[in-house]
């Protein structure tokens, strides 16, 4: 499980979650988690870190209760290209 | 449990291959560790571009024709024969999927809307609105009552004398842990991501699916399967921060890219301009930046209102959420220039058609291993959504006649591998130090990228391959939270595993050949004469070893089985 200061990527509103479990079975990587049959708990983001930023649960949602938000290092980001093309060993 | 065919992943080459295999009567089980029986086992999503010949009567529509060009689509390192058979099947798979129900036409005109890209010899790719492409498919599987185990790992194949006989999985949801017979195997389970590092940090931002981490090359390799073609890796050009899909939309529809002078750089490396192969794109980039002429930008501004409204249509049926992305970015790309970077590598196909990285396999789709067939991102040849759908079909028919010659019964579930597998499973769950999978991870993606990625020598690839066998042997201390950290266990050993494999096949490769995909600054030429070899990498008595095979052959005669010609 991922610690407090990780990104949550998966937004549910509460108020317009319907509590229906197709966010968790739709999520190709088995990140959300909903238990089943129980119409007061809601969807759990339970590894927030591993998630592909598809948006297939905000698109299956039923009641549009979720929002996908990206982080500032994917919006604003400064890494330097050529540090990603390898060192030159020889 | 017992079953004729045995599929290892739902994605477009995995259904494909079943749906034969339901037509002949078989009776089909389909592991899937998501749930993408509606979606692309590569993206999660719809389809935007589907690669075929058609046959409608002009030469350069003809499968020969095409064939004729594949040599210079894959610099020479291609199995002719394999490659051949695709493209001969392209124009039946292509009828077949439209008797499925996928609607390729554009829905204002009601035709094919065709487009050149990636240096292909004509208007191959079929731009359309693939959003159910999947669905279609899937829906064929469900009618034939395959049997579906969802969130479901196979770890690793059963197999006896060469022969596969079936595989061992686990549902990371329940716990519950499956042996399951088959008289033939296919592994359809995609290409190996979160292999090296991109521009946001993140192991799961990457292009093509994180979830898919070369757990085919892995079982194949560790169960006597030939791979090819390893050294090869690719990248593409992603928007800086979010690697996503897309440059087939992008530059089919005529964008540029521009360097930090304004500089459309792209004519510098290939005549075809934004046409070239990807190889060539991603390279071009590359250079770019290395010549210090960086950030690079993608440019539609120059493009009219109808080509950028079916970019921009187009480009969410790849990646729903890009819309979202460019909106918390405050960029407008119908106005503005976007900053490009490298994406993250990945190992798949190189960036060209027709080549692919993975499991060597025959014309039938059946790889060294009797038996066990590979389609998909997984196998060689097979490349991309029509790659998959053409082989994995292909595979599938091959599939039906293993399972019709087998005589007698399945060897017994090897027991002592079983339990073998279960108490080392135990063993992570159980353990509460150690060393946790995305630390083991994060360790492999760095060495990939420092010294087995872009820029490669011999001295940097020993190094390489020391690190990685050093990781192999904490292996052994990981740990896991949970079921579903169980699975990211297992995952975590096959991309550090896949990340040896594509070492040690790129220190055999002396030589460069196709830019970036295989670069080596120490034999910075590329070599005809010696190298025009497949490298071909297998199980030795102590790691990975390497043996080369001209490519005048196929590879299936480095096979040990005997084959069996179409």
């Amino acid at each position: 499980m991922a610690d407090a200061k990780t990104h949550n990527p998966i937004r549910i509103d509460p108020q317009t979650c319907v509590r229906c479990n197709l966010c968790d079975w739709i999520c190709p990587g088995d990140l959300i988690y909903k238990e089943e049959d129980n119409r007061e708990t809601l969807p759990v983001i339970a590894y927030p870190d591993e998630c592909w930023y598809c948006g297939l649960c905000q698109s299956i949602c039923p009641t549009a209760a979720i929002t996908i938000v990206f982080p500032e290092q994917m919006v604003r980001n400064e890494t330097d290209v050529v540090s990603l093309l390898g060192k030159v060993v020889e | 449990m017992d079953t004729d065919l045995l599929v290892v992943g739902g994605g477009v080459a995995g259904s494909m291959a079943a749906i034969p295999a339901l037509e002949a009567g078989l009776q089909v089980v389909i592991c899937e560790k998501g749930k993408v029986l509606d979606h692309c086992g590569s993206i999660g999503c719809g389809v935007d571009h589907y690669l075929t010949v058609m046959d409608t009567g002009p030469e350069w529509d003809t499968p020969e024709f095409l064939i004729k060009h594949v040599p210079e689509l894959t610099d020479g390192i291609v199995d002719m024969a394999v490659a051949g058979r695709v493209i001969r099947e392209m124009p039946r798979i292509f009828r077949k999927l439209e008797s499925l129900g996928v609607d390729f036409k554009d829905k204002q005109t009601g035709t094919y809307y065709r487009l050149r890209s990636f240096g292909l010899p004509g208007t191959y790719h079929i731009n359309f609105d693939g959003t159910d492409f999947k669905k279609q498919i899937g829906e064929r599987v469900r009618k034939g009552k395959a049997a579906v185990l969802m969130r479901t790992m196979v770890v690793q194949l059963l197999t006896q004398d060469n022969r596969a006989y079936g595989a061992l999985a686990f549902n990371f949801r329940t716990g519950e842990w499956y042996a399951i017979r088959a008289k033939a195997v296919v592994l359809a389970a995609g290409d190996v991501n979160r292999i090296s590092k991109n521009a946001s940090g993140l192991a799961f931002d990457s292009w093509h699916f994180p979830y898919d981490t070369g757990d085919a090359h892995a079982m194949g390799y560790r169960s006597g399967a030939l791979l090819a073609n390893m050294e090869s890796v690719e990248a593409t050009l992603t928007p800086k921060g979010f690697s996503c899909q897309g440059l087939n939309a992008l530059v089919s529809l005529g964008a540029y890219f521009v360097n930090q002078h304004g500089e459309r750089f792209m004519f510098k490396y290939d005549k075809k301009g934004e046409n070239a192969r990807r190889a060539v794109i991603a390279d071009a980039a590359i250079n770019e930046y290395l010549l210090g002429n960086g950030p690079v930008y993608l440019d539609c501004r120059h493009l009219p209102q109808d080509m950028l409204d079916r970019m921009e249509a187009t480009l969410q049926v790849d990646r729903y959420t890009l819309p979202a992305f460019y909106q918390q970015k405050g960029v407008n790309f119908r106005e503005e220039l976007v900053e490009i970077s490298i994406s993250e590598l990945s190992i798949r196909r190189s960036g060209v058609y027709f080549r692919g990285s993975g499991l060597a396999v025959d014309v039938n789709g059946e790889t060294s291993v009797e038996g066990l067939f590979a389609a998909g991102d997984c196998a060689t040849v097979s490349g991309g959504i029509a790659g998959a759908a053409v082989l994995g079909h292909i595979a599938g028919e091959g599939t039906v006649r293993r399972v019709n010659e087998t005589r007698g019964a399945l060897p017994a579930v090897d027991l002592a591998a079983a339990g073998a597998l279960r108490a080392e499973a135990e063993g992570f769950l159980k353990r509460t130090d150690g060393t946790s999978w995305r630390e083991l991870e994060d360790k492999t993606r760095q060495t990939v990228t420092d010294y087995i990625g872009v820029r490669r020598t011999d001295k940097g690839l020993r190094l390489a391959l020391d690190t990685l066998r050093a990781l192999a042997q904490r292996e052994k201390t990981l740990r896991a939270d949970d079921l579903h950290g169980l699975m990211r266990v297992h995952e975590s050993k096959n991309i550090r595993l896949n990340a040896e494999l594509m070492a040690a096949a790129s220190l055999a490769r002396k030589e460069t050949r196709t830019g970036s995909a295989h670069w080596r600054l120490d034999y910075p030429q590329t070599d005809d004469e010696n190298w025009r070899k497949f490298m071909i990498v297998e199980r030795g008595a102590d790691g990975p070893s390497v043996r080369t095979l001209s490519t005048d052959r196929p590879l299936a005669d480095a096979f040990a089985r005997s084959v069996q010609t179409v």
